[in-house]
């Protein structure tokens, strides 16, 4: 599943990427992220039966050697990351280029996820998704290795981009399990302001959030001429304009809304990076992932 | 020069505003887009209403086509420019003197026949007597203002009537020896009254003789008076008759189909085209008047006896009888050229005369060529460009 989301050139590319949280520092586990309690905390929880995908080297020997059968050792930290990925599923993102148009805003935020998926399954991090709509949303918990990936690659596959915004409660309920020291990536096109009122909700929290805005081509660079009925997609709303007459006044303030989200982020602490569909993907993900995003 | 023969018809031009509401209110083809950043698009320029012409060419197209069938409409047709000549006319009248007339105007001018169709002097002319005022009024309403006219006529001018003759143009009215040729009418003199008598009614023919008496006394040796009895045959020349006898023969009545004139008494049949020629004194029809083919016939009510007829003792009867016999006096035709000039009439009065007569030639059909070709041109443009947007 995951082989289609990400192509061969950009899954190449993913790695030199990783995730580092700015909060990693100090926690424990076998994660990569430094810690200065070495070797420490590896607090027993569970045994479970082996699964294909898991490393060899968590078997516990011993227990095979009593019950001829293979279980791995679950200790309750393994990795102080926890990374959430929140991918905004309204029908906003089912937005499209006319150059393109059977690339749709959310299946590069699919591929996206599962790039970031892939990179914290490399760094044995835990990764979880949410997909944020009013219909059928969309939520995997906490999970780590292959197997995981593959889950959340298949759910991923099968979603769709509907709806509008989900409630509050909605929100809660997935604000709920999303553990204090996550890292919590949002990817949405940020249209909505509710989007970035449940991100701020999380930032208040004192949890590490990045945001990325996917926008299309034909939004940056309205392209469009004659006539045209544009309908909003979520609202149903429509404007009956002539294309080139609002074209400088919508660039105007399209360029000021962009503006003022990044204005709000980096007063809230909140890494943004922008991705608009006719670019390389991996560029969104090195920006995203930056050090200097992550240190700010 | 162009002239409309219904002007009403250019009200179809009004038709041109309907292409352009067509190319105006047509609706702009408005492309569904869904657009997610729809919040950012201003909604003051929501009322686009730009007053944006669609297809100009098609538009033009489309006017000219409407302009050139109200056109159409209004039945345009061209002046024809075979009166329109530069030189003065002279119109020389059939029967005038033309070397005389040479040498009082001289070899300037275009030379014509006062005759229909106006032909030049080298045409041959019928020998027929021409309507002379009828045609100096058709020559004026044709030829364009401004033109000076020469009229040739000859001292005795026949062909005039009871009006006098109005021209709008200045002209000349040169009278030059001659005469019009005349129709050939019978002599005045030489009349000859046929009776054909029954001998019972013998005592009539005093009556006759009398009367014929009387009009050789007014004009001495005109008539004479040729009685026979009723089988006598008439000569070819006869022109008046009066039968004093029973019912006519057949070969008389074709004699009078043929243009004779018979009195007959008495008769009996009324028809009931004929007119009353005499009364008597209370007022009853003494006798009729009947068209027979191009003859007539006249017939009394009674014999010719003063106790059936007392108007034979009045003193008039010989002048009732010839007047009877002789028919209407035809309206006098000739005149002398020097009385009957004719007036200057106001040029007023005369603009009305110039748009009825003049040579015109109508060019619908080429017109009509034109709109078909426009109509054409017309539908490939509009389907063309419709192909070539929906590609």
């Amino acid at each position: 599943m995951s082989s289609t989301l990400i192509a061969p050139e950009l899954r190449a590319r993913l790695r030199e990427l990783r995730i580092s949280s700015r909060r990693s520092a100090g926690g424990d586990g076998l994660g990569q992220h430094s810690s200065r309690s070495r070797g420490a905390g590896l607090e027993f929880a569970q045994y479970r039966a082996y699964e294909p995908g898991d490393e060899p080297r968590r078997i516990d020997w011993k227990l095979y050697g009593r019950s001829d059968r293979f279980f791995v050792r679950e200790a309750e930290r393994d990795s102080p990351l926890d990374l959430w990925l929140l991918l905004d599923a309204t029908a906003s993102m089912r937005q499209a280029d006319k150059a393109q148009p059977t690339l749709r805003k959310f299946d590069r935020a699919c591929t996206l996820a599962a790039c970031l998926i892939e990179i914290a399954l490399r760094q044995g991090d835990r990764f979880a998704l949410a997909t944020l709509s009013s219909q059928s949303p969309l939520l995997i918990a906490p999970g780590r290795g292959a197997r995981h990936r593959d889950h959340v690659a298949l759910e991923l596959s099968r979603s769709t981009a509907e709806g509008n915004w989900p409630t509050s409660s909605a929100e809660g309920v997935i604000g709920a399990r999303i553990a204090a020291h996550a890292l919590v990536i949002v990817i949405s096109d940020f249209f909505d302001p509710a989007a970035f009122d449940f991100m701020r909700r999380f930032a208040g929290a004192g949890r590490e959030v990045r945001a990325l805005q996917l926008l299309a081509a034909d939004e940056r660079d309205f392209p469009f001429s004659g006539g045209h009925r544009f309908i909003d997609p979520e609202s149903g709303q429509e404007r009956r304009v002539d294309a080139p007459a609002v074209r400088k006044d919508f660039l105007a303030r399209f360029g000021e809304a962009r503006a003022a989200l990044a204005r709000d982020c980096t007063a809230l602490g909140i890494a943004l990076a922008t991705h608009v569909l006719d670019e390389p993907p991996e560029r969104a993900l090195r920006e995203l992932l930056s050090d200097a995003g992550a240190r700010r | 020069m162009m002239l409309l023969l219904a002007p009403l018809g250019l009200l179809a031009l009004f038709a041109l505003v309907i292409p352009f509401v067509l190319h105006l209110v047509r609706r702009q083809q408005l492309t569904d887009t869904e657009f997610a950043a729809l919040r950012w698009i201003s909604l003051r320029t929501q009322p686009q209403r730009h007053l944006r012409i669609e297809r100009p060419w098609l538009l033009l197209l489309r006017l000219l086509l409407l302009a050139l069938l109200a056109l159409l409409l209004a039945q345009p047709v061209l002046e024809s420019k075979s009166v329109d000549r530069d030189a003065d006319w002279v119109v020389v009248a059939p029967g005038a003197d033309l070397a005389a007339a040479r040498s009082r105007i001289g070899g300037a001018g275009e030379w014509r026949w006062l005759a229909p169709g106006f032909p030049s002097l080298d045409a041959q002319l019928a020998s027929a007597p021409t309507p002379t005022a009828s045609l100096l009024r058709e020559l004026d309403a044709q030829l364009p203002a401004g033109r000076k006219l020469t009229l040739v006529v000859p001292e005795q001018l026949d062909g005039l009537d009871g009006e006098r003759v109005q021209l709008a143009h200045a002209f000349d009215w040169i009278v030059v020896p001659g005469q019009s040729p005349a129709v050939a009418t019978m002599p005045a003199e030489k009349r000859q009254l046929f009776v054909r008598f029954d001998a019972d009614q013998a005592a009539g023919l005093d009556y006759l003789r009398a009367a014929v008496a009387a009009w050789n006394v007014r004009v001495p040796a005109c008539c004479t008076l040729d009685a026979q009895s009723l089988a006598t045959p008439l000569p070819a020349d006869a022109r008046w008759l009066v039968w004093l006898g029973a019912d006519l023969p057949a070969d008389v009545t074709a004699w009078v189909e043929q243009g004779g004139v018979a009195l007959v008494a008495p008769q009996a049949a009324k028809d009931g085209d004929a007119n009353v020629l005499w009364r008597d004194r209370g007022g009853t029809p003494l006798a009729y008047e009947h068209s027979r083919g191009a003859g007539r016939l006249i017939s009394l009510s009674g014999r010719l006896d003063p106790a059936q007829m007392p108007l034979l003792l009045d003193d008039d009867f010989a002048q009732r009888l010839f007047d009877a016999l002789r028919g209407p006096t035809p309206a006098p035709t000739r005149a002398s050229a020097a009385a009957v000039e004719p007036l200057h009439a106001a040029a007023a009065a005369a603009s009305d005369v110039r748009q009825v007569g003049r040579a015109l030639r109508a060019f619908d059909p080429w017109l009509a060529l034109l709109i078909s070709a426009l109509l054409l041109a017309e539908r490939w443009l509009a389907t063309r460009r419709r192909r070539g947007a929906r590609t």
